[in-house]
């Protein structure tokens, strides 16, 4: 191949090294007015009253809106959730007013003038609390809410959701086990901490249109999302998406556009822009929720696991936007990427009085792997069967069956085990360079299949130019991960032509084709096959005009170097562009015109499985596997743990960018070992005590450890030119990685993270102590 | 950011002139990194900010055996690393200075801001604190020195008298004292101190100061006392970090809990001595 | 208050009658429509704003407008010229030392004002010099290789 598989430059370099790429934040328009927002200092507190007297009077204040004037609740699968606070608040910074004036100072000032009286109520602030029968209820109505019947909510419970997997006889299997073995462990809230915050602009025209500038992964869906609250028909509402500056999932839903679309269309004529701050950032744009987990295990002396029981209790938040789903996908993938019979797993969606818990990169796998990764660490020391070998008996081969019952055509995870033993040099001891430094390395494994619903689509267009050139229009955003290149090379490969003679075109929903979403790592894989039919599609109608003018079947005609080629007379060749507006015929006549071709992508044969016991015959369009490597060292007097090298191994099927390839799976890597060694939103009772960058910390460029990225490639079927996806997945086995080796450098066992230097020194005087 | 009156004066009196116009409402400025912040988060919001960036007899970081080191008011954090005479004379001083904040900040951060924001967890102060610094401020009534353990009195509060303004600071020559800067943070790079201290000798004597650990940085007297004129064995080290402790009194917070502080004192002030008992 | 200010950006002079409670990133984001560094998080925490000043990198978010006078300024539109790239930036293209680009213009004038103090920084010298810059896309290894691309291979501003 020319172009799949070379490490291509990025399509978008050029504007973002020369400061050029214009963020939602860099747009100014004609007449644009600032909007601010009234938050809930409270986590959980009925409405009593809202007066917006002052903040009208105040002079350069447009229009002060509360949740009073949009009743009409919301929600990507349960709608549950109003834009601004009706009723009650239900976490602290809870939307309750919002403010559109002429400049952001005089919208500021006009929030602090609008009085709002609460009177508090009792807030739950721990979903395991949250499941009792006696907790108070954050949504008593939710019996009468509108939920997509794939999801279960328990009117008269907290529960918005209860998964359920049910495999085999679970029972049974226990009393056949050689060891049983229970372990918990607790995920807490993280923030995915994108360095662009939200923003976005709307503005309501007179002829009834409303234009929406996003920083969204998902234009489309933001559009049916707003089209659907505030009754807009989609043929009047356009939603544009233009440089993303980083999601990792909280770009994916609606979020502060639900505040700007009601100040536009008070302010006719006038663009309503918002952007949220930093400290807004962590508290009201989505968070990973926080997870509580239980994973029993039945395993025989010969290292075969039998039977799996998993209780997961998310904490999901005040509403549950993607969250629902999210237990949803951590419940199928319950068992992790191991060939288990028996498998019993409830996974509950819990409301509580925190922030809205939505879709992080992983979607649910960081945080169960950090659990099951950990777990087979534990088993293994519990049984004295070395943890390489229960991975090597268990993990899941070609023709395994998943938890969900489906056969494995394709499973490139022991090929990635063994890479990652190698290159961490696992069978090697550490050298300690320092009695009270402990080195140690630690493995992890993991599996993620796209999480989205069976029949989502994706579509691209593309049109060749007079000159030859092309344009590829879709709606899959690049947020950094390289989705402009990576469909670019995609289309270059099928048209044979250089890939700069193709501009990508994205994001603008009156423009560019539909696509579901960009999430799930599912844009290399549907968007890429949406493109590849849509270049194929043009490739084909081209070449049906070319026979004529070539004088030559259709079977000898290609595309080379940008010409149409007969391969049997290679001398016989005419430019592509001759083409481009369709063929003229001797006599002057016209046939054809331009050549623009289409391509529509579903997964094949992708069926929900069955409601009940999550079986099903294939219910993901893919599963991507693969393994972490990690070597740390423990200073065991501070109790500060530095991750020395990781290492990553995944089959991506094909890598089409190599170069992008490996920037998604270091900065992966790197966002894991933040998680698991300092990321934590830290709640009590309902507040977020360190919503800024003091107290949040990610890493930084000096905490990197040596990063080596390696793949085995094994093909998709279904995936262009084999490719599945792999953004989220090269996330997960990080930090379980970590959390392994650090047990391995100094022999405890951290079933929370972060892993705090308070809680190394901790364990090491308990273990002392013994 | 509520508006304000933004002055530059070009001379101290003139500073001091304005000061007095707008008393309590006005606040002087010198490296903004701390002031912009407080103002955008409405934490102050002045009538009058007063840069004295532009007053020329600010600057400079000078040294003089008799004299010392004296730090000008304006002098950035990067040039107090990075002065020859710090990293000579006061080693500990530069590690401090550079464990500021990052390389941005510290072109604009200044020691002296960083000592009258009167933080406990300050980098500078513990170097300043086993130096016996002296703090030079000048007011309407004329110039004052006040030693830093005098001048930092709580959190946030030191002691200037209304429409006083910090000139400079002054570092007494100790000759061949050596020590070390410490600083426990989670994150390696621009993070705040959890605990920092620095372990300094001179002749046979120690001296030993924490941050983070009470109200205001402290000088662990007792300890000193105890390790004074004496060899240093493993068990007296033992003895000193464990003495250490008794003089601080450290809380819990989002950073980090109170034992995990003591114990991190006793670890710096025993890593500060074996370096001297080796 | 407004008040006047006379400096240069990017070596062209720019007379405003600022307000007193605006940063320099404001200035140049929203008076002189420089939008390429980004406001991250108005704090200095994150490093997106970072601009060069009288040749000293700072935080546009850190400083106030009235400052100004006086001042010369370097913003990431200032690194180009006539249209030829810079080789730190040639270099964060061909290395791929950007994903969403939000962080990007922060590290490219950290980096630039790193070489211009030293222009072959030790990796250790290069991690430390950039950790003010925050970055959740890369990982920062493909940025701190593209740095040491340029300090090992240019002197003087020419490739060698």
């Amino acid at each position: 191949m020319k172009y799949v598989g070379e490490s291509l430059q990025r399509v978008d370099s050029y504007k973002k090294v020369t400061g050029s790429a214009t963020f939602v934040s860099d747009v100014k328009l004609a007449r644009m007015l600032y909007a601010q927002v009234k938050r809930s200092p409270y986590p959980h507190a009925k409405i009593l009253n809202i007066d917006i007297s002052e903040a009208v009077k105040l002079p350069g204040v447009k229009c002060v809106i509360t949740g009073e004037d949009y009743k009409k609740r919301g929600g990507l699968y349960l709608e549950d959730r109003n834009f601004l606070a009706v009723g009650t608040a239900k976490y602290c910074g809870e939307a309750v007013a919002a403010v559109a004036a002429e400049t952001l100072d005089i919208a500021e000032a006009a929030v602090e003038l609008i009085k709002v009286d609460y009177e508090e109520l009792p807030a739950v602030t721990n979903a395991i609390d949250g499941m009792k029968p006696d907790a108070p209820l954050i949504h008593p109505d939710l019996g009468s809410y509108k939920v997509i019947p794939i999801f279960f909510p328990q009117p008269g419970t907290n529960i918005s959701h209860h998964y359920k997997l049910r495999k085999g006889d679970v029972d049974s299997a226990f009393s056949t086990a050689d060891f049983v073995t229970e372990h918990s462990f607790f995920i807490p809230h993280i923030q995915h901490v994108p360095i662009e915050p939200h923003a976005a602009i709307a503005l309501y025209e007179s002829d009834g249109r409303m234009t929406v500038w996003a920083s969204c992964q998902s234009p489309y869906a933001v559009r049916q999302a707003l089209s659907a609250s505030f009754d807009i028909p989609l043929n009047k509402i356009r939603v544009i998406s233009q440089a993303v500056g980083g999601g990792f999932g909280s770009k994916a839903g609606t979020t502060l556009e639900g505040i700007v679309i009601p100040l536009a269309k008070r302010c006719q004529g006038r663009p309503v822009k918002l952007v949220y701050t930093r400290e807004d950032e962590f508290e009201n744009a989505y968070v990973r929720q926080g997870l509580h987990a239980t994973i029993k295990t039945g395993i025989r002396k010969d290292g075969k696991i039998v039977a799996l029981k998993n209780r997961f209790i998310w904490d999901g938040g005040a509403y549950t936007e993607y969250g629902v789903n999210i237990v949803k996908a951590a419940g199928y993938a319950s068992p992790g990427p191991y060939d288990v019979d028996n498998i019993w797993t409830d996974s509950y969606c819990v409301y509580t009085n925190h922030p809205v818990g939505g879709p992080y990169r992983g979607f649910g796998m960081c945080e169960i792997h950090f659990a099951i990764e950990q777990n087979i660490d534990i088993v293994a020391k519990e049984t004295s069967i070395s943890e390489v070998e229960i991975r090597r008996i268990n993990g899941l081969r070609k023709g395994g069956i998943t938890g969900q019952g489906e056969k494995m055509i394709v499973s490139g995870y022991h090929d990635c085990l063994e890479t990652v033993l190698k290159e961490i040099e696992y069978d090697k001891p550490c050298v300690n360079t320092s009695p009270v430094k402990l080195r140690g390395k630690g493995i992890a494994a993991c599996w993620k299949a796209p999480s989205m619903p069976t029949d989502v689509a994706s579509s691209a267009i593309i049109r060749m130019n007079e000159d030859g050139t092309f344009f590829l229009m879709v709606s899959a955003m690049d947020i950094g991960q390289g989705s402009d290149t990576v469909l670019t090379q995609i289309a270059a490969e099928v048209l044979d032509v250089p890939p700069e003679n193709i501009t990508i075109r994205t994001g603008d929903t009156d423009h560019t084709p539909y696509e579901w979403q960009t999430v799930a790592s599912r844009t290399t894989y549907c968007a890429g096959n949406a493109v590849k039919l849509a270049a194929e599609d043009l490739k084909s109608k081209v070449i049906e005009l070319a026979q004529i003018k070539m004088c030559a079947y259709k079977r000898e005609l290609e595309f080379q170097n940008g010409f149409v080629v007969n391969k049997m007379h290679p001398e016989n060749r005419v430019p592509i562009q001759t083409f481009a507006l369709g063929l003229t015929l001797p006599d002057g006549s016209g046939v054809g015109g331009p050549a623009i071709g289409v391509g529509t992508f579903v997964v094949p044969n992708n069926m929900n499985a069955d409601k009940y016991t999550g079986m099903g015959e294939h219910p993901v369009a893919f599963w991507t596997i693969g393994f972490n490597g990690a070597e740390v060292e423990v200073d065991t007097e501070t109790g500060l743990i530095k991750v020395l090298k990781m290492v990553s191994c995944f089959d991506p099927g094909k890598v089409i960018n190599p170069l992008t390839y490996q920037g998604q799976v270091e900065g992966a890597m790197v966002q894991a070992m933040g998680t698991v060694l300092w990321e934590e939103l830290k709640l009590k009772d309902g507040h977020i005590l360190n919503k800024n960058f003091v107290d949040y910390k990610i890493a930084t460029a000096y905490d990197i450890p040596e990063l080596i990225v390696k793949v085995a490639e094994n093909a998709e079927l279904t995936g262009p030119y084999g490719a599945r996806g792999i953004g989220e997945p090269v996330m997960v086995p990080g930090a379980p990685a970590i959390a392994n080796a650090v047990a391995n450098a100094i022999g405890c066992r951290f079933t929370r993270m972060p892993i705090t230097p308070d809680d190394v020194l901790n364990a090491l005087k308990g273990k002392n102590k013994k | 950011m509520k508006d304000f009156l933004y002055q530059a004066p070009e001379s101290i009196k003139d500073a001091i002139s304005i000061y007095q116009q707008f008393q309590s409402s006005a606040v002087i400025m010198a490296g903004a990194t701390d002031i912009i912040i407080r103002m955008r988060d409405k934490l102050i919001s002045p009538e009058c900010v007063i840069d004295i960036k532009r007053i020329k007899a600010l600057y400079g970081i000078e040294f003089s055996e008799s004299k010392g080191l004296l730090i000008g008011a304006c002098s950035t954090l990067n040039e107090i690393a990075e002065n020859e005479y710090v990293k000579r004379f006061y080693p500990f001083l530069a590690q401090a200075a550079e464990s500021v904040g990052s390389k941005q900040l510290r072109n604009r951060a200044t020691c002296a801001g960083n000592i009258v924001n009167a933080s406990p967890l300050a980098d500078t102060a513990t170097p300043l604190y086993v130096c016996g610094a002296v703090i030079e401020a000048e007011g309407s009534e004329g110039k004052r020195e006040i030693p830093i353990d005098k001048f930092i009195t709580f959190v946030r509060k030191v002691d200037l008298k209304p429409c006083e303004i910090v000139t400079g600071i002054r570092v007494p020559h100790i000759p061949g004292i050596e020590g070390e800067f410490f600083k426990i943070s989670r994150r390696h790079e621009v993070d705040l101190s959890t605990v920092c201290g620095t372990v300094a000798k001179t002749g046979g004597e120690y001296r030993i100061a924490l941050g983070a650990v009470a109200p205001t940085p402290v000088r662990l007297k007792k300890t000193e006392a105890l390790l004074s004129g004496r060899k240093l064995t493993a068990s007296l080290i033992a003895e000193a970090a464990e003495l250490a402790k008794s003089e601080i009194s450290p809380i819990d917070d989002v950073r980090a809990s109170r034992q995990y502080r003591l114990d991190m004192s006793a670890l710096i002030v025993r890593r500060g001595l074996e370096r001297f008992a080796s | 208050m407004k008040y006047k200010v006379s400096f240069f950006v990017n070596e062209e002079p720019v007379e405003l009658y600022v307000p007193a409670n605006m940063t320099l990133l404001y200035v140049l984001r929203d008076m002189l429509n420089l939008t390429g560094a980004k406001d991250g998080c108005s704090a200095g925490e994150c490093g997106a704003c970072t601009v060069i000043m009288d040749g000293k990198p700072v935080n546009g978010c850190l400083v106030l407008a009235p400052e100004l006078d006086g001042k010369h300024i370097t913003t990431v539109e200032g690194l180009s010229k006539n249209g030829k790239l810079s080789p730190l930036q040639e270099a964060f293209i061909a290395h791929a030392a950007l994903q969403c680009g939000f962080c990007t213009p922060g590290f490219l004038m950290t980096a630039t004002a790193l070489l211009d103090e030293d222009p072959h920084p030790t990796r250790e010298q290069i991690m430390k010099g950039i950790s003010g810059n925050l970055c959740r896309c890369t990982g920062y290894k493909s940025i701190i290789e593209a740095i040491e691309d340029v300090a090992s291979h240019y002197e003087g501003g020419k490739r060698i």
